[in-house]
């Protein structure tokens, strides 16, 4: 149980707790406006999070093929941190052009 | 006319299920198949074309006809798309009134018709349903699309080691442009890749395949046995397979990319090359 060990297991297991909240929040929110945005947010946290963990956890070998890896996972992070945000502000602006209305205080979950 | 049709496809349903029967039964040792097709691929690729992915092998060589006529298929989906939805220029009405907006300022000017607006990059034709593209949006997509275009060639060139290959590298390709008409608009992609360049690119991607094919024909061997190729590219047969397959993989990746940026062109504009999906 090295230094290393305890990184990977934190930084999955919080990885796996925003992602666990995204979906939680994408059940229970009442409307399309609040329901993406755990969409958006924790989705792209938690797998930013458990990407840096697989790529931490690839290095416990050490080797230059194995630090290709990591690095290439990094870029999918990279990836997923300029994708997600901007595709859930496209989904949004489409929402908001097509004329639906946010959901307020009182009204029935739809 | 229903109920005949229902007969045939219950028939050749009924036929398909008799003859499933007689396949050899799942993951059979001694299947022919498996008796010498898959020992004889898994252990020969390496010698007799030098590309270390046999999924590669087999699609693009072993089994190269079966790949040339799908790339086919591929082409005249793209061409049955555009004689079913393509509206010509001549039956199409040009609407009475015109928008143009000027690009610096975002001033629209709306014009009547008869009137001309004089040749000039600042204003561009727009049309009654353009929405503004999002800033984000098109920044964002600005960002992501030459990573896009990049890995798909990665994919292409890659098709040799690791999973991928014309059909994959072609559709992320197509989808780059793709991309690039649902964060600007359609106009803004058509001006890059025109109606004319899809259907040419189309055509020339079906045309590098079966031409490889012929030109094999042309150097005294079967069509589509690259190692014919030895000879123009100065290799031995053997890397010549492997060359020969790349060649074939381009031109399955124009083909499929100019495939799917036209479809995409005809149906979410329904033949009309205006916005309104």
């Amino acid at each position: 149980m090295d230094i290393m060990n305890i990184i990977v297991c934190v930084l999955l297991f919080s990885g796996l707790f925003f992602l666990t909240g995204g979906a939680v929040g994408i059940l229970r929110f009442p409307d399309f406006y609040s329901r993406l945005h755990p969409a958006g947010k924790l989705d792209t946290l938690g797998s930013l999070l458990a990407m840096t963990a697989f790529a931490l956890f690839n290095l416990h070998h050490f080797s230059m093929g194995a630090l290709l890896t990591s690095l290439k996972i990094l870029l999918i992070v990279v990836f997923i941190f300029l994708a997600s945000p901007t595709a859930t502000h496209g989904i949004v602006d489409a929402g908001v052009r097509a004329g639906l209305a946010p959901w307020t205080k009182g009204e029935k979950r739809r | 006319m229903k109920i005949i049709g229902l007969i045939i496809v219950v028939v050749t349903g009924a036929l398909l299920i008799y003859a499933a029967a007689d396949f050899p039964a799942w993951s059979d040792p001694a299947s022919p198949a498996s008796t010498y097709l898959s020992p004889h691929f898994i252990e020969k690729t390496m010698e007799e074309t030098s590309v270390p992915n046999i999924v590669t092998a087999v699609l693009a060589d072993y089994r190269g006809f079966d790949t040339m006529f799908e790339t086919t298929v591929i082409f005249s989906a793209g061409v049955v798309c555009f004689f079913l939805l393509r509206i010509s220029r001549r039956e199409e009405e040009e609407p009475e009134t015109r928008y143009y907006r000027h690009v610096l300022t975002g001033v629209t000017i709306q014009l009547k018709e008869g009137y001309k607006i004089p040749p000039s990059d600042d204003f561009e034709r727009i049309d009654a349903a353009w929405t503004p593209p999002d800033l984000i949006i098109k920044t964002g997509c600005r960002i992501l699309i030459p990573f896009v275009q990049l890995f798909a060639l990665y994919v292409i060139a890659h098709g040799h080691h690791s999973p991928g290959g014309g059909f994959q590298g072609g559709v992320i390709l197509g989808a780059s442009i793709i991309l690039l008409a649902i964060s600007h608009d359609l106009r803004t992609a058509v001006r890059r890749m025109s109606e004319k360049l899809m259907a040419i690119l189309c055509a020339v991607g079906v045309f590098i395949y079966a031409g490889t094919g012929a030109l094999c024909l042309l150097l005294k061997l079967n069509f589509l046995d690259y190692s014919a190729l030895a000879e123009v590219l100065h290799v031995d047969p053997i890397t010549a397979r492997s060359h020969g397959i790349l060649i074939v993989e381009i031109g399955v990746g124009i083909a499929v990319m100019a495939t799917m940026i036209w479809i995409y062109n005809n149906v979410s504009s329904a033949g009309r090359y205006r916005q309104g999906l």
